[in-house]
């Protein structure tokens, strides 16, 4: 399975349809891969403006990662349905979706910290592990979590 | 149940500290691990080896490398342990004690806990045991720098592009 789907955001609506309109970003495949949740919110941290990008690299992008292996994944407790960086390209991160059942603790997502947040309902995303941690390297490109050696 | 180096730990099943329902091998995804047995939150001298393992999570975090923790303590009680740690790893949870025996990790000197004894066990992605250490006393735990070492041998050895690609 490739290590990436593409979901759409035009500021106001996701999509995962990757031909609508907006700005495509990559999310783990796996958030798409599996029986949608019905009723659940994105909590959308990006902005649909292409050069909104930083470096995965750069320590607030890697600092948000161990935020959420650390406190905000157990904090979503079985809220939690998933979550993944966007990936622009092999190096730049557009921000970051977490989708729970309800939207009642995203105002804690350490993401938010990158971009504006906007909440949006969603019967799109399906139920993924949360990662184990403590890896926050990506691998060839993929949007955090997703990938692997394998 | 033989667990020396060479052999293959069995696909644990069990609950990580959130009480999501885990598999060890999807807790390795692909990656060279580290599983250390623990015996619970209340000993110090796991306090003190947690916290040394936590400064170690940053060189783990960025290797491609996993942390498991394996220990009887209840789910809710691991995760208030590994908040206090700043842990950002797994911990997996056998409070119904369904792996300790199988194992062979119980720590029969301490009647009150039951717990497991400390262990740790350097594994290759396909759980195949690297090297074992017995942390009964607490020098006999891995060292920061012995799972440095086996980190770098099991890259090594499952990274094909380990040597620079031409």
């Amino acid at each position: 399975m490739r290590p990436f789907a593409f979901v759409v955001f035009d500021g106001k609506r996701l999509s995962a349809d990757p031909h609508a309109d907006g700005r495509r970003l990559r999310v783990d495949a796996r958030c798409l891969a599996g029986t949608p949740v019905e009723g659940a919110f994105a909590h959308v941290c990006a902005l649909p403006q292409r050069e909104a990008a930083v470096r995965y690299d750069e320590p607030e992008v890697q600092q948000a990662r161990r935020d959420a292996l650390e406190w905000w994944i157990p904090m979503l407790g079985d809220r939690l349905v998933c979550l993944s960086t966007f990936a622009v390209d092999a190096s730049l991160c557009g921000g970051a979706v977490t989708v729970a059942r309800d939207a009642a603790l995203f105002e804690y997502d350490p993401f938010a910290r990158l971009f504006p947040e906007t909440v949006v309902a969603t019967d799109d995303f399906c139920e993924v592990p949360p990662p184990p941690g403590p890896v926050i390297e990506r691998y060839a490109g993929s949007p955090w979590p997703g990938g692997g050696f394998n | 149940m033989d667990l020396s180096p060479g052999t293959r730990l069995p696909d644990l099943d069990l609950p990580d500290h959130t009480g999501r329902a885990r598999r060890l091998s999807e807790l390795v995804g692909g990656d060279p691990t580290v599983l250390l047995s623990s015996r619970g939150w209340w000993c110090p001298k796991e306090q003190r080896y947690m916290r040394e393992l936590c400064r170690l999570q940053d060189e783990f975090e960025v290797a491609y490398s996993r942390i498991v923790v394996l220990s009887i303590d209840p789910p809710e009680v691991q995760a208030a342990f590994r908040a206090g740690l700043g842990a950002r790893f797994t911990f997996l949870s056998d409070h119904e004690r369904r792996w300790l025996g199988e194992l062979d990790l119980c720590e029969g000197t301490d009647t009150l806990h039951e717990p497991y004894r400390p262990a740790g066990f350097t594994l290759f992605p396909d759980l195949t045991i690297h090297r074992t250490y017995n942390g009964y006393w607490y020098w006999g735990r891995p060292r920061m720098e012995e799972l440095r070492r086996d980190m770098r041998e099991i890259s090594e050895a499952v990274r094909a592009d380990w040597e620079v690609p031409a």
